[in-house]
């Protein structure tokens, strides 16, 4: 428990200072409670998720880093690997092939690497698995696209 | 449990099967003059060790664990010049099939085979290590002195505390043997030594646990070694040399088959039991849940829960496969690769559905009639012991000529045995020609006559088996000294003819009937005299090896283990010597000796009685 806490201070810390390293990440700790964290990450280009701005949440065990967080969408995400009503997202290194050696920081970097490369054949989302794994490329892109509009772009007027 | 039967390592048993064949035992004489004789004969056989079969088994006990793993364990060390956790790294990887291990060395090559278990090809120097006296572990971002972090083999180096935390979660995940490397993707498993150095000191009783599941390891990962499934536990386990076909009993007198750890239930293969039993039990809550929540994972076969997550489900042992199918995937897949997956389809017909459902209840009921009236009978015989046991002395005090009555004993025992042989003869025909498990492996043709052939058998043993069962109900103990030899005469032959009939059974049944389809599918051979007994593990320390247990004793200061330290004073000393040596448990008393106490028939399936 001390472990979990020094350790996330020290990402915490690590955070504050080098704000501007990432500009496509951006991790806020909760207030009252440093075992909850939510990010701001930006949908990569040239995907369907560009100009997006995805809210996640992280839940943090009290044996982390030696268990990994727990990562879940906030925002709505048409994606193969994200489930579209909880916003659970099937990632290895979030399950079985977790290092301690990972923090926030990286997670976050290696979602981000998931939008831009979605695994249809491990989906949580068959629809859109589905799109992608019948070649519909055009399909999957303007639903993904049309669901970033909707809920992760500021609205309009 | 179904796939066990395709599970059979092809290496393991190929080399064991030069042994004896099954020859024929001598005193099935079809003279019935020669009768009295043969049953002298048959009382010596049965003394005689029973040797002339496939397999060998032999009882493996916490205490001859160890030394069990021994041989394998050194047989890698010294081929493929490795250390000790190493190599047993690579057994664990391998599920201790030392011969694989040299098959693959040939295949893959020594850099694959080593990298794929988790062994680091070159063990990192630390020429290479800055001078600083402290390091920064990345995982809690501390500055630590050198002392107090520890390198794996791999070269990545972490603090002793976070290394700590991180094997004692591992641990209480089942982890316990593949722990991998901190660091992301490397794929190292960690040095046994250091784990147990580092959790050992901060929690001696994780430790210990870390301990015992290396060591089970060599029971649980390994095809040949199967936990006695008694229970209460009795804390053995059984190895299997040869085919692991078969029916064996345990020291502590259960008895079992060792391929799925269910009763004896030859001549019925373990997938058509598992099925019949289905079919019978009404399925428990427990089980129910597993087959509803769980899905046995295509490598090491034991339940996996999905947790969450997509249908591409992981087992801890590292296979991938389909959730829905069941079949292993690859870890890496691609959509061309997985695409083959047909699965979740249903193309069976509704209609077809019932009607045949309505006459496949109706071949059950036949053939479970049949089937629980043996059981039923067996359970009425169970009750004869004592009462011949009383007629026995009552005979035996009497004013006659006749004053052995083991001739009794041996026919309840060959009754009791052909009765298992023929109840379970029913679930065996009721799979071998339905639709179930063989549908497209004969013609209708084909299987009228096998059936034919198969029925003409089991007829005639039943009517020998009903006549036995008469015989020995008979008062004998009010008879005439001409009654008594008349019965004893009708006993010892019908012993010898049922005995017979259940062996023709068994050879029909492999030869005629499992040996031509294509798909291959085994039972458990016939053993005239009962299930074969493990013997106890034989070891011999050869005294070259006396420099690993000292190491090995070194490592385990903190538990007693008496047997390797004394071992290594003793030198040459066999294990298996049962005098009371520091190395070997005394041995368990059996409950039942070969001879005299054999009233004790340990056939009876008492699970099957007592349930079905």
């Amino acid at each position: 428990m001390q472990a979990s806490r020094a350790r996330l201070f020290k990402e915490y810390k690590e955070v504050q200072r080098e704000k501007s390293a990432d500009p496509d990440i951006q991790l806020i700790c909760d207030d009252s409670n440093i075992f909850k964290w939510t990010a701001l990450i930006k949908g990569p280009s040239e995907t369907p998720f560009e100009g997006g701005v995805f809210q996640l949440a992280f839940s943090i065990p009290e044996q982390y880093p030696l268990l990994p967080p727990q990562v879940r969408f906030l925002t709505k995400i048409f994606h193969p690997n994200v489930h579209f009503k909880t916003g659970e997202i099937c990632l290895d290194i979030l399950k079985n092939a977790w290092s301690p050696a990972w923090t926030l920081q990286s997670v976050c970097r290696a979602i981000i690497a998931l939008m831009a490369h979605p695994e249809p054949d491990s989906p949580l989302n068959c629809d859109s698995g589905n799109l992608l794994r019948s070649g519909d490329i055009r399909g999957y892109q303007s639903m993904a696209r049309m669901y970033t509009r909707l809920a992760a772009m500021p609205k309009k007027g | 449990m179904v796939t066990h039967a395709e599970d059979v390592s092809p290496t393991a048993s190929s080399s064991e099967l030069e042994q004896e064949d099954d020859d024929d035992d001598c005193y099935l004489s079809d003279q019935e003059d020669d009768a009295l004789e043969e049953s002298v004969l048959q009382v010596l056989e049965d003394e005689r060790d029973e040797d002339c079969h496939w397999s060998s088994t032999s009882v493996i006990t916490k205490e001859s664990l160890l030394a069990a793993q021994r041989e394998d364990l050194r047989k890698v060390m010294e081929l493929l010049g490795l250390r000790e956790h190493h190599a047993r790294t690579l057994l664990i990887h391998y599920r201790w099939d030392v011969e694989r291990i040299f098959e693959l060395l040939d295949q893959k090559g020594r850099d694959r085979l080593f990298s794929e278990a988790g062994i680091p090809l070159q063990p990192a120097n630390n020429a290479g290590s800055p001078s600083s006296t402290e390091v920064t572990c990345n995982v809690c971002y501390d500055d630590v002195p050198h002392s107090d972090a520890s390198k794996m083999d791999c070269g990545h180096n972490y603090c002793n505390e976070c290394w700590t935390g991180y094997f004692i979660v591992k641990i209480n995940e089942g982890q316990s043997r593949r722990i991998k490397c901190m660091a992301p993707k490397c794929n190292t498993i960690c040095d046994e030594a250091i784990v147990r150095k580092l959790v050992n000191a901060k929690r001696p009783d994780i430790a210990e646990r870390f301990e015992r599941f290396l060591l089970e390891s060599y029971i649980e990962d390994n095809d040949t070694v199967k936990w006695c499934p008694s229970t209460p536990h009795c804390g053995n386990a059984i190895r299997v040399k040869g085919d692991i076909h078969c029916e064996v009993e345990c020291t502590c007198g259960r008895q079992f088959c060792f391929n799925c750890s269910s009763e004896a239930h030859s001549p019925c293969s373990c997938l058509m039991w598992e099925l019949w039993i289905k079919k019978c039990r009404d399925e428990s809550e427990t089980v129910n849940w597993i087959t509803v929540n769980t899905k046995p994972c295509p490598k090491c076969h034991k339940p996996v829960e999905k947790n969450g997550g997509c249908n591409l489900v992981a087992c801890i042992c590292g296979q991938a496969f389909c959730w829905l199918c069941g079949g292993a995937t690859g870890r890496d897949h691609t959509w061309s690769s997985i695409s083959g997956h047909s699965c979740g389809r249903f193309t069976e017909d509704q209609s077809k559905k019932t009607e045949q459902a309505r006459r496949n209840l109706y071949r059950y009921m036949h053939y479970h009639n049949r089937y629980k009236a043996h059981t039923d009978s067996l359970k009425q015989e169970a009750k004869l012991k004592g009462d011949i046991q009383g007629k026995i002395s009552i005979s035996e005090n009497k004013d006659s000529k006749i004053k052995d009555y083991s001739w009794v004993i041996n026919g309840l025992n060959r009754l009791f045995r052909s009765r298992r042989v023929l109840s379970y003869s029913y679930p065996f025909a009721f799979y071998m020609f339905g639709d179930e498990i063989f549908k497209d492996e004969m013609t209708p043709d084909e299987r009228e006559l096998k059936q034919n052939l198969f029925e003409d058998q089991q007829q005639q043993l039943e009517f020998n088996v009903e006549r036995l069962s008469g015989f020995l109900e008979r008062e004998f103990q009010n008879f005439t000294d001409d009654e008594v030899m008349d019965t004893m005469k009708h006993v010892i032959n019908l012993s010898t003819v049922v005995d017979r009939l259940c062996k023709q059974m068994y050879q029909c049944i492999e030869n005629d009937l499992l040996y031509p389809l294509r798909t291959p599918h085994n039972i458990a051979p016939y053993k005239s005299k009962g299930l074969d007994r493990a013997s106890e593990l034989n070891v011999y320390w050869d005294s070259s090896e006396q420099g690993l247990q000292s190491m090995k004793c070194s490592q385990d200061e903190h538990k007693s283990q008496p047997g390797f330290s004394g071992s290594s004073i003793l030198g040459k000393q066999p294990l298996g010597s049962s005098s009371n040596n520091n190395g070997r448990p005394p041995k368990r008393e059996r409950n039942d000796a070969h001879g005299g106490a054999a009233l004790f028939d340990l056939n009876v399936p008492a699970e099957v009685a007592d349930k079905i």
